[in-house]
This record gives C-alpha cells, sequence and structure tokens, in this order.
C-alpha cells in the first residue's frame, strides 16, 4: 500500500518534471532567438529569421546601434524613472485604496467598488485619443509625470488588492492594533502592508513590466530625445520601412529586456519562497 | 478608551482620495470623452464643430448592425475562449503542483521564473517572431513537417483562418499562464501553513487539500484572476493587431482591433469607435457581473460573521457588506 | 496622524496641479529654433550638413522622430498640428503612404503653399525638371504647391542576367524591355517562355501589384465613393493566373521566403523583382549573398523599363502655415527639393556623398541633378541605373493616389490572395473587399 502510493507519487513527480521543462523550454525559446539575432547581420534575418546559433555582427549591430539616436544610458534612465515611479505609486496607493475597501464600512463604499470596476472595464483604444488630447491641450508632453502619476490609480490592482485582503486579512489584528493606541494611518502602513508583500511582490512585477514595455503613450507624448524611453528608442530603429536593421533592432530589444530581469529575479524571492509569508486567516 | 467615538467610517474616505483625484485629473476627460462622443458626428481630423445626432443611438445601430463588427465580435469569443480555457486549466494544475507541499517539487524557484518569463517580452516582437516561425513557403514550421514527412508541399499557414485564430489564441494563452499562476500563487501563500499541516497530520491527499482547503481560501482571488482574464481576452488587441492585421479575410479581427481600425485606419470614424467601445463595455460587464453572481459568497452564516465583525470594529451601522 | 495624511494628499495635489504648470513653463523656447517632425533620420541629418554648409544659420534645430511603424506618428503629428505653440512643427515629412492626408486630405489645412515661404516655385520647378508625380502628390486641392520630394522613386525591373542570357540569348536591358513589355500581354508571355525553362518571373504575386496600382488610370476613390479601376481588378485574374500556372514561388513581400528569392534560394529561381532605386539600393544588394561580383547573385542583375509605369515610397516635405519662421523654413525646403546646383541636397544624395564619398547612389526627383550624376553599380554589372530610372519618373503617376490607399490595398490584397488560392469566387472576394471597405471606413462602392 504505501510502496504502491509511493511508486504513483513518484511517476506522478516524473510527469510533473517532465511538463515543467517542456513549459520552461518554450519560455526560453523567444529569448533564444532574441539573442541570437542580436548578432546577426540584417541580411542573415530576412533570409532566415529564426536561429539557433550567434552570428558575428554583434558589434556592427551595436555601431548601428548607438549611430541611430539609441542612447542606452538615457533610455535606461528615463525608463527605470518611469516604471519605478509608477511601479510604487500603483503599489502604494492600490493597497491603500483596497484596504480602505475592505477594512472599512462606509456608505459609498459598494459604489465605489462597483465604480472602480467600471473603469476597469471600458476599451482603451478610444480613451487614449481623450487621453493624449487632453495632455496636448495642457502642454504636457515632453514630461515623464503624465507616465507615472496615472498609475496612482489603477483599478486592477486594486481588485487584486482587495480580493487578496478579503481572502487573508483578518479584521481582528487591525482591532488590537487599535487597542494598543496605533493610527489607523500606521496600521496600515506597519501592519497591513507586510501581510501584503506577495500580493504586493506578484503586482510590482506586473505593474513594473507594463510600464517598462509600454509603447504607444511615450511615443505620442514625449517627443524630444532626452526624454524617450528604451521601448522608443527599439521602435525608432525600426521606423525606416524600406531599409529597417533588423540586427540592431533585436540588439535594441535585447537590451530593453535585461534590466526586466534583473528586476524580476530580484522580486521573484517573494513569489517563488516555499513558506506563506504574512498568513494570518484561519 | 481612545477607541470610543471614533467613526472610522471616515477612513474609508480618506484613504480613497489619491484614488479618486487621480482618476479626476487623468481618466475622467478620457472616460467622458470615450462615453459622449459614441451620440454625435464626430468624425475626421481637428474638428470642434461637433453635434449630438438627431437619433443619439444612430451609430450603435450602424455598429451593431455592421457584417465586420459581426465578424469581429465572433472571431473574439472563439480565440478566448480557444485561450481561456486552457490557460486556466494549466495555471491551475501548476497553482496545485507548486504549492502542494509534499511534491516538493526541486528547483520550482526556477520554474516559477521561467514560466512567466513570456509576458515580460513586448507583444510585437512575440507577434513577428510567430509571423515567421510559420513562414511560407520556408519557414521553421514547414521545415520541421517536411522533414517529419507530415507534409510533401510547404503549407501556408498565413491563409488558414484555423490556423491563424489557433496561433493567435497560443499567443495569448502563453503569454497569460505563467501571470495567471503568479497569480494564484501569491494567494495561496496568503493562506495560513497551519492549515496545510493540519490537513496533512490529518492524512489528507493532496487532490483533497487543494479542492477542500486551497480552493475555498482562494475563491475571492480566483474570482480577480477569471474577471480580469475575461476583460483582457475580450479586450486582446496587440496580438491579433501584429500578427496578420486581422487577416486571413478577417479571420483574427478582434473586436479591439475594429474599434482601432475604426478610429485609425483612415476616416477618423471616432463616434463609431466610441459607440462600438460602449458596446463592449456592456457585453463585459454584464458577464463580469455573472461572475460575480456565480462566485458569490455561498455561506451566508460566513457572510453574516464577516459582517458582524466588520460592525463590531468599526461600530458604524450604515454599512453594507457584498462580494 | 491626520496631519500626515493630509500633508500627503496636499502634496500629491500640488504635484498633480502645479507640474503641468512648470512644465508648460519649460517649454517656452527661444525664437531661433526650428522644429523639425519625421518619421525617420534622414531629414535630420540632412540639416547637419545643411548647418555645415551655411555657418551664419544660427537657428537651433529640434528634431522629433517618431517612427511609423507602430502607428504613432501621425497621431502625435495631428495633435502638435492642432495644438500649435512654440512646440508645433514648422518642418514636418509625410511618407508616400500617408502624404497625401496631408497635403490634400484631412490635414491639408496646416500645409503651407511653398510660394507663401518666399519659394519661387514656378522657375525652379522648371530648372531643376522635377519629376511630374512628385508635384502633383504635393498639390493641395486649390492648385498651390505644399510639399516636394527628394528622393524619385519610379520604378523599373529588375532582373537577373544569367536568366535573361539563357532564355533570350542577351542581357542587354533594351531587348529585355521588348521581351517583357509593353503591357501584361507581353509580360505574361515572357513569364511562359520563362517557365518553360524552369524560370519564374517574379517571386511573388505582390511584386506586381506595386506596378498595377501605380499604372491603373484612377485611384480608389472617385466622388467619395469606393471605384474598382479595371486594371486594379484585373490583379485578381493575373494573381490567380501567376499562381495557378507556377509562374512565381508564391511567397508574400518582406517575407523571409521573397528576401531568400533575392540570392537565388528559393525553389525555383526568380527572374526578376519591381522597385525603384532603394530597392536596389537597400534590400536587393544585401541579400543578394555576396558584396562583389562573382559573389550569389551580386553583380548579375540590369535594369529595365517595366511593362507599366509606376513608382513606390519617397517623403514629401511640408511646412506649417503657423511657422514664425517662414523665410528659414523657406531656404532650407528649396535647399532639399528644388536647389538643382553641385551644394544643393539632391547633389550629395544622388552621388552618395552626404556623408562623405562612397555612400548609396539614389535616385532623386530632379531631372538637371541626374543628368550631371554618375548611377553606374556594380551590382548592376556596372550599369547606369539612372539611365532608366530618370525616365521610369516620367511615367509615373500620383493622380490615382488617395489617403486611404493603404488601408484599402491591405483589404484588397488580402481579398486578392484568399481569390487566387481557390479559397473564394471571383464575385465573394470582391462583395467582401467592397463591404470591409464600407464597414471600416465609410465609404460606399460606386
Amino acid at each position: 500500500m504505501k510502496m504502491g502510493m509511493l511508486a504513483s507519487r513518484n511517476s506522478t513527480k516524473a510527469v510533473i518534471y517532465i511538463v515543467c521543462i517542456f513549459l520552461a523550454l518554450i519560455s526560453i525559446f523567444p529569448f533564444w532567438i532574441m539573442f541570437m539575432n542580436a548578432t546577426r547581420s540584417t541580411f542573415e534575418i530576412q533570409q532566415n529569421s529564426v536561429a539557433f546559433w550567434p552570428s558575428t555582427f554583434l558589434s556592427s549591430n551595436w555601431k548601428i546601434l548607438v549611430g541611430k539616436s539609441f542612447n542606452p544610458l538615457t533610455g535606461f534612465m528615463n525608463s527605470m524613472l518611469v516604471s519605478t515611479g509608477a511601479t510604487l505609486g500603483a503599489v502604494y496607493f492600490s493597497s491603500l485604496t483596497a484596504y480602505a475597501l475592505v477594512a472599512y464600512s462606509w456608505k459609498l463604499r459598494q459604489p465605489f467598488f462597483t465604480f472602480i470596476m467600471a473603469i476597469l472595464m471600458i476599451p482603451a483604444q478610444v480613451s487614449s485619443i481623450g487621453f493624449y488630447q487632453f495632455m496636448y491641450s495642457i502642454h504636457w508632453t515632453n514630461s515623464l509625470w503624465p507616465l507615472i502619476l496615472p498609475a496612482i490609480a489603477t483599478p486592477a490592482m486594486v481588485f487584486f488588492m482587495r480580493q487578496y485582503l478579503m481572502a487573508t486579512l483578518s479584521l481582528e489584528i487591525v482591532d488590537s492594533a487599535r487597542i494598543d493606541g496605533a493610527g489607523e494611518f500606521y496600521t496600515f502602513n506597519r501592519i497591513i502592508l507586510p501581510i501584503m508583500k506577495p500580493a504586493i511582490a506578484t503586482q510590482a512585477i506586473f505593474s513594473f513590466v507594463f510600464s517598462w514595455n509600454n509603447l504607444f503613450l511615450p511615443l505620442i507624448l514625449l517627443t524630444n530625445n532626452k526624454k524617450y524611453t528604451m521601448p522608443i528608442m527599439v521602435s525608432l530603429l525600426r521606423g525606416d520601412i524600406y531599409k529597417t536593421e533588423y540586427g540592431s533592432v533585436y540588439l535594441g530589444l535585447a537590451l530593453t529586456v535585461l534590466p526586466l530581469f534583473v528586476i524580476y529575479f530580484l522580486l521573484s524571492k517573494y513569489i517563488i519562497a516555499g513558506v506563506a509569508l504574512g498568513a494570518l486567516k484561519e | 478608551m481612545r477607541r470610543k467615538g471614533i467613526n472610522y467610517a471616515k477612513y474609508g474616505y480618506i484613504f480613497s482620495i489619491p484614488f479618486v483625484v487621480t482618476f479626476l485629473i487623468f481618466s475622467l476627460y478620457p472616460i467622458l470623452y470615450t462615453t459622449v462622443i459614441g451620440f454625435t458626428d464626430l468624425r475626421g481630423l481637428g474638428r470642434t464643430d461637433i453635434n449630438f445626432l438627431d437619433n443619439p443611438f444612430q451609430n450603435f445601430q450602424i455598429i451593431l448592425t455592421n457584417a465586420t463588427f459581426q465578424k469581429a465580435l465572433s472571431n473574439t469569443a472563439l480565440i478566448w475562449i480557444m485561450n481561456f480555457i486552457p490557460q486556466m486549466l494549466v495555471a491551475f494544475l501548476l497553482t496545485a503542483w507548486f504549492t502542494n507541499r509534499r511534491f516538493k517539487v526541486r528547483g520550482q524557484g526556477v520554474f516559477k521564473v521561467l514560466i512567466y518569463m513570456p509576458n515580460i517580452i513586448t507583444a510585437a516582437t512575440i507577434a513577428l517572431l510567430f509571423y515567421s516561425l510559420f513562414g511560407y513557403p520556408k519557414g521553421p514550421v514547414n521545415d520541421v513537417l517536411m522533414a517529419f514527412g507530415l507534409t510533401d508541399e510547404p503549407m501556408n499557414f498565413h491563409l488558414q483562418k484555423w490556423t491563424a485564430r489557433t496561433v493567435v489564441a497560443f499567443i495569448q494563452f502563453w503569454m497569460w499562464y505563467g501571470h495567471t499562476m503568479i497569480v494564484l500563487i501569491a494567494g495561496v501563500l496568503g493562506i495560513s501553513p497551519t492549515l496545510f499541516e493540519a490537513a496533512e497530520i490529518d492524512g489528507a491527499s493532496a487532490p483533497q487539500i487543494f479542492f477542500r482547503i486551497t480552493l475555498p481560501r482562494l475563491k475571492t482571488i480566483v474570482l480577480y484572476t477569471l474577471v480580469t482574464s475575461m476583460i483582457g481576452g475580450l479586450q486582446m488587441f496587440d496580438i491579433p493587431k501584429l500578427f496578420l492585421l486581422g487577416g486571413p479575410d478577417s479571420a483574427t479581427l478582434t473586436t479591439s482591433v475594429f474599434i482601432y481600425n475604426q478610429a485609425f485606419s483612415g476616416s477618423y470614424l471616432y463616434n463609431r469607435a466610441a459607440a462600438a467601445s460602449m458596446i463592449m463595455f456592456v457585453i463585459i460587464s454584464i458577464l463580469s457581473a455573472l461572475l460575480f453572481f456565480i462566485l458569490r459568497d455561498r455561506d451566508p452564516g460566513r457572510a453574516r460573521r464577516r459582517e458582524r465583525e466588520l460592525r463590531r470594529i468599526a461600530r458604524t451601522l450604515d454599512g453594507e457588506v457584498s462580494v | 496622524m491626520k496631519r500626515k495624511l493630509g500633508l500627503m494628499v496636499c502634496v500629491l495635489l500640488i504635484l498633480s496641479m502645479g507640474l503641468p504648470v512648470f512644465a508648460a513653463g519649460k517649454q517656452e523656447s527661444s525664437p531661433k529654433v526650428i522644429n523639425v517632425w519625421s518619421f525617420t533620420d534622414e531629414v535630420p541629418k540632412m540639416l547637419e550638413k545643411y548647418k555645415e554648409l551655411h555657418p551664419d544659420f544660427d537657428y537651433q534645430i529640434k528634431s522629433t522622430i517618431i517612427a511609423t511603424t507602430d502607428g504613432a506618428y501621425q497621431p502625435a503629428l495631428d495633435q502638435a498640428l492642432v495644438s500649435g505653440g512654440a512646440d508645433a512643427p514648422d518642418i514636418y515629412c509625410a511618407e508616400s503612404a500617408f502624404v497625401l492626408k496631408y497635403t490634400q486630405g484631412d490635414a491639408a489645412q496646416f500645409a503651407a503653399p511653398y510660394k507663401s515661404l518666399g519659394i519661387s516655385v514656378d522657375s525652379l520647378l522648371k530648372k531643376a525638371d522635377i519629376a511630374q508625380y512628385t508635384v502633383d502628390i504635393g498639390t493641395n486641392k486649390s492648385g498651390e504647391l505644399v510639399g516636394l520630394g527628394y528622393q524619385a522613386t519610379g520604378g523599373a525591373l529588375i532582373y537577373r542576367r544569367s536568366i535573361a542570357k539563357a532564355v533570350w540569348g542577351t542581357d542587354d536591358p533594351a531587348v529585355i524591355k521588348t521581351k517583357v513589355g509593353p503591357g501584361w500581354e507581353k509580360f505574361f508571355q515572357a513569364a511562359a517562355e520563362l517557365k518553360a525553362k524552369g524560370y519564374g518571373i517574379l517571386s511573388g504575386d505582390g511584386d506586381i501589384w506595386h506596378a498595377i496600382e501605380g499604372a491603373s488610370e484612377k485611384g480608389w476613390i472617385v466622388d467619395g465613393k469606393l471605384y474598382l479601376d479595371p486594371d486594379r481588378e484585373a490583379f485578381l485574374d493575373m494573381a490567380k493566373m501567376l499562381r495557378d500556372k507556377g509562374y512565381h514561388n508564391d511567397t508574400r513581400d518582406w517575407t523571409d521566403a521573397w528576401f531568400a528569392d533575392m540570392k537565388d534560394a528559393g525553389a525555383k529561381p526568380i527572374f526578376g523583382f519591381f522597385g525603384p532605386a532603394w530597392l536596389i539600393n537597400y534590400v536587393m544588394a544585401g541579400n543578394s549573398g555576396g558584396s562583389a561580383p562573382g559573389e550569389g547573385t551580386f553583380g548579375d542583375w540590369a535594369v529595365c523599363e517595366p511593362p507599366v509605369g509606376f513608382f513606390w515610397g519617397g517623403t514629401w516635405v511640408l511646412a506649417n502655415k503657423d511657422s514664425k519662421v517662414k523665410d528659414v523654413v523657406g531656404d532650407i525646403i528649396e535647399w532639399i527639393t528644388l536647389d538643382s546646383s553641385e551644394t544643393g541636397l539632391q547633389y550629395y544624395w544622388a552621388n552618395g556623398t552626404l556623408n562623405g564619398p562612397g555612400g548609396t547612389k539614389d535616385t532623386v526627383a530632379s531631372g538637371t541633378v541626374m543628368e550631371k550624376s554618375d548611377g553606374s553599380l556594380a551590382f548592376l554589372g556596372g550599369q547606369d541605373m539612372f539611365d532608366v530610372f530618370v525616365p521610369a519618373g516620367q511615367f509615373a503617376t500620383g493622380r490615382n493616389k488617395h489617403q486611404y490607399d493603404e488601408t484599402i490595398n491591405i483589404y484588397w490584397r488580402d481579398q486578392v490572395r484568399e481569390y487566387a488560392q481557390g479559397n473564394k469566387t471571383r464575385a465573394a472576394a470582391i462583395a467582401e473587399f467592397k463591404q470591409q471597405v464600407k464597414d471600416n471606413l465609410a465609404i460606399e462602392a460606386h
């Protein structure tokens, strides 16, 4: 009986490993192609756009890249400012709003939540016209702020934080903090935020990746090359329809994705941790 | 006895201020813009003389009877179902595996990291990659099929409607299942480990633990996952737009691509694009409401306990509690 | 605690409300600035040369480059033109796919007539001998010239010398042009002869589309309605015939297989490609599998007149009618588009000497410049390509173009592929095409 269970567990484990390794391989695949293409010439790529082995054009791609108004340092700094700013704002204020929705009983609570959900469901294409018309009309182009501040109101994240708090937050802990004489703001910052670590880490990754890769809005709002983010610079490389330098485009893409790896690996320890971090509710 | 007489409800309002202020500054105008221009004659560039239509619902009627919109709607539903179901199944399966304390999957940290990775590449790169993979008359997929003798002639995948839809659905699935999995795992990490320990001591099996302990406590997160995946799926734009421009023969034209085409492909039909957006908004709202209804807290005792707890702590009588 | 929170909200409010003012204040720029908007760095790079040639030029050039590939150039440019102010473009560029919107279409009201910039248009046009299609496209609805290009993008047939010799015994462009044209009938006759020897005349049906589109009498829109010109409708039958009879390798332009045919790596050797000079420079030379005669197909090519005249691509330069520095803008635009001297932009551009000697040679709009420039290329076995491309510019016409072309072409070619593939009947393909144009652009069929 025990032997049988062990055997079945072992075969289940084998299945798990096979599936996971397969999924991991197809996850790596596009990155591999991207890095390989970063070392190939435009014409090699045009002849065969998928290759598994590197070529010898890395340095010439780099030369084309920096020759074409691609400034990795400026792009990195701007992207970093936008993504970090937007992520911090989104994570902190979404948690705060979610806490307001879960921990307090107030008259407009349910309508407010419904309202947040409604914003989430409006398709973006037309609203984006309104947004950049508005930004142009108040002459707020070539500033990074319109890419950072709106993140304070991120409905999807409020929704997630609310759902997370509903599942994990025990109101008793809030109560006991009050008995200890803690202010509401203090309770949130010092007690609730640490409980939310796994939720914050996941949402921070998503938000960071989203801002980092965001292209259309920055492309329209930032027209001064000192304000360009990395994706804008890559997009410019593809600008000339008739003579796109694909080798340098892939190199640009590869450079753009590298910082994301770093951020992701830093934050992933909260997600991959084997033990629960802040559970309170039983 | 500081607590007495303090009305905690006001903190609900105070803590919501940053969100509301930001919303008012940045999003109110764009959203009103979308809502209002659907009822106007706004088309074309740099127009300042915008009038409301005599028949306010004219744009809505035009869109609803528009053959291409109807096609886009059914494509969106098809492609969404084709990616949503496998995405959920795989994400749940992986969550069950990775959070099961008995399997102790080795290297699971690495797997969790890798599986999310397709989500950090831009959609444009992925679309271009798949366009080349399925190239005709020469391309890696054709090469492989011919090498294994599965086909004698190269196949023109870009002209096969179902292949195109399947590829789009696959890309959507592949870019998002890791994302969904991470959300679910974050939810599981919020559950107290003592619960799992107790279950293990009682000798519960892995499926039992997952279905009896993990899932019920994950309900609110599951609701989040279902609702946001649905919204994301029904607003799917980048991949169908970039992979084959909505083709072949409109097979991968989704409603978001349709809306984009109305507004930006030449005629600047902003009014119709806005009307189509509002139609999609209504459809998505109905489906979301349905999900909220299905996954509502069906244990009235629990809801009541929660409410009592809230009231007791907050000492206010005017709250409404529901999910 | 409450104070802290209040402070936070205040800071937030100040940040949100105050920054626009701050940002707007920063943007007040001195009048000595010229804003240039473009979708590549081509024109901004030209202006560096302009500054070098004019040491007393003391304006600062502020260039804004936004790629067209992600569909953001036009929305951003439109907003900048509509909003005006210090950041509005003084000079802006438009690509052939959308130039008509800015010269004759929805955004035509922003373009300044060249005459209002102090350019003596009539005499210079004659002196520089500018290709007529460039002028047609750059002329607004009231007959004023508002935009001109610097490149000439008249197209030719670029063919393989070795295949020509194998089939017709000669590679002389003067003879080959009588084999493949004039007219499509002779072209398909040639296709049959090539096929008999195991060659394909073209790589895919996309290759003839640019020629058919450019040569048709009328464009997609006639009197505000969709019009299917008989020449364009015939593309359906030609595409099907090319496929059914195996005259091509069935590739789609800009895919791996299309590029592969340039170095003879496809299913069968391909005789030719239709294109302007830039196709040779930017695409074919690099994809020929070599960089000197004898390597790959390099040096095995020649150009001759196509069966029908057409042009493909090009950049037009426009000025904003609200520009505060019209005289200076006029001088720059004249230097780019109408100066046919040896210190004009086009002379450098034609001879590949803009950034020093040895650059790529290209055809330019001015016939005068072309005459005194040398267009011989090793890629073409030493042939002077200007001999063919200069007259090619005269065959081209800009009268059949419309600002919706890019979108309508996508729908049309999609349906042509469906028909050629045998997925649809001819009538169904045409009906679906009309339906798509109607549904997406609100344009009824005739």
